[in-house]
């Protein structure tokens, strides 16, 4: 992952900046952020990582434990728990690991940073599994028709919007099916 | 056939190719939250899927400690799944070096381990066991993390690709640190033979990727397979330019190995580890003609600790017992003639 200041060098400073709320967070490698504390813009130093350039090191376990350990800046709520586990935040900061599929909504802004940290992003690109693919397909297919439906209720084309109707219900059972 | 005694390509610097795919099954907690009777319940049916596509189930709970090593020695699972106590099994198909452990870090670690140069092709392999995992199972995912996994390192695509490299001129020379930081800067990881946290025995590095999530599995594999073809033309020209008074001196050191090699009477692993480097390098730079790659690769597994063992018609006992057999073992695959 690359510093977003300088774009040349490996990032390993991580912060985040909380003004007014609105939490950002930000990569840095260390010579552009010394930079910027002389400069004073860099304050709110919440985390400093320097196992990023080292290959041999057991980067994401030291990693974790050390991005996690930090004191929380946005009052993170270290007694929250996932409703399906159990699990607290706190287990996670500790083991790295997470503790079911759920967690990761959970906990979703709580891991944003790390995940982030960890892959230089926080979207998936690659391939979907079979059943989701279907699903989004699906999705896609009922906002069309749903579209269609307001257009021919709009031009009083009752007879074309009973068919829609019917249609748009099968998608939505069939949804329904596979959500059960 | 498996991947250590098979030739793949670019041999001459690469030992072998390896994919995985992790995935979890919705509605089970990950590993370290899932109970015994969650385990056994999706050991019970991931069997049962892939029983009936052709692999063979092994329970790991059921079988000798020194079983389970040597599944390790054949890299087929992790150190740390040969040793778990809570229920885990693997299910093998030998034949595309197929091997799928179940309630591993992750509910599933689909890989496949390939001789040579060949990740395209392990990549194809362990995704078709996946998809046909995937008609029968609900995978953990989420449309904004992909495949969501135990540890967020694996998030994304769920997929490590890495190649096992033989570089012993680089690593003669002293560029793999250098190396390894140029590969990190591009998000690949340099390990050891056996994976984190082990050293580098036989001049042998596992070159991976490290970064699962906003980059697509075809991207994944580009990238790797690109350094890979860099680190092994710079392996290529590093052995090229070893020459005069440095070039005698390796090829005293290589001959000395080859003569070890086939006739000490006791061998520890850790021995026969530095002069397999030798050997090995001795073949590629053409010093050592009748002994193959495939006979090295044979031995590579066969004489380590819980293989050797294993396949002993009595057990040793001792430790000198065991190194007195595993030279008696080199002995008999190398003195079989060596094939074209």
């Amino acid at each position: 992952m690359l510093c977003e200041k300088c774009k040349k060098r490996t990032a390993t400073v991580f912060y985040n900046e909380n003004i007014n709320g609105k939490t950002r967070s930000y990569s840095l490698c260390g010579e552009c952020a010394a930079k910027l504390r002389e400069k004073g813009e860099l304050q709110d130093i919440t985390s400093m990582v320097g196992s990023f350039a080292d290959p041999f090191s057991k980067l994401h376990d030291d990693f974790f434990g050390g991005f996690f350990g930090i004191p929380a800046h946005t009052g993170i709520a270290k007694a929250k728990k996932c409703p399906v586990c159990g699990t607290s935040f706190a287990e996670i900061a500790e083991s790295g690991k997470i503790g079911c599929p759920e967690c990761y909504e959970t906990f979703a802004d709580e891991l944003a940073n790390s995940i982030h940290s960890i892959h230089g992003t926080t979207s998936h690109t690659g391939n979907v599994p079979a059943r989701h693919r279907a699903k989004q397909q699906r999705g896609e297919k009922l906002k069309k028709l749903k579209q269609e439906l307001k257009d021919a209720l709009e031009k009083e084309a009752y007879e074309h919007a009973a068919e829609l109707r019917d249609e748009i219900r099968k998608l939505e059972s069939e949804n329904e099916k596979e959500e059960n | 056939m498996a991947w250590y005694n098979t030739v793949g390509k670019s041999t001459d610097t690469v030992v072998s190719s390896r994919v995985r795919l992790a995935r979890n099954i919705s509605g089970y907690p990950f590993a370290s939250k899932l109970d015994a009777a969650g385990a056994n319940e999706i050991i019970e049916k991931v069997g049962t899927t892939l029983e009936s596509a052709g692999f063979r189930k092994i329970a790991f709970n059921d079988i000798s400690p020194v079983m389970a090593t040597s599944y390790v020695e054949r890299h087929y699972v992790s150190p740390e799944f040969a040793t778990k106590e809570t229920p885990h099994a693997l299910l093998l198909q030998e034949t595309g070096g197929l091997a799928v452990m179940v309630c591993e870090e992750d509910h599933l670690r689909i890989q496949s381990i390939l001789p040579g140069l060949a990740l395209g092709e392990a990549y194809k392999n362990a995704s078709r066991v996946e998809k046909r995992l995937d008609e029968d199972f609900d995978f953990a995912y989420s449309e904004r993390l992909g495949y969501l996994t135990h540890c967020p390192t694996n998030l994304g695509t769920g997929m490590r690709a890495s190649v096992m490299m033989f570089l012993p001129a680089l690593s003669m020379g002293g560029y793999m640190d250098s190396l390894a930081a140029q590969l990190s800067k591009i998000g690949l990881t340099v390990r050891g033979l056996f994976g984190e946290g082990s050293g580098a025995a036989g001049s042998m590095y596992q070159i991976s990727n490290q970064i699962t999530l906003g980059i697509t599995e075809e991207e994944t594999l580009k990238k790797l397979e690109d350094a890979i073809s860099q680190i092994s033309e710079s392996e290529r020209r590093a052995r090229n330019s070893i020459s005069g008074e440095n070039l005698e001196r390796l090829t005293d050191r290589i001959l000395r190995a080859e003569g070890t090699l086939k006739y000490a009477w006791r061998m520890s692993s850790q021995e026969f580890m530095k002069l397999f480097s030798d050997v090995r390098f001795g073949i590629a730079l053409g010093i050592v003609k009748d002994i193959s790659y495939e006979q090295l690769g044979t031995l590579l597994v066969e004489v380590m600790p819980a293989t050797l063992t294993l396949n002993a018609e009595n057990t040793p006992k001792t430790e000198s017992a065991r190194d007195r057999l595993r030279a008696q073992k080199i002995q008999n695959t190398l003195s079989a003639p060596a094939q074209p």
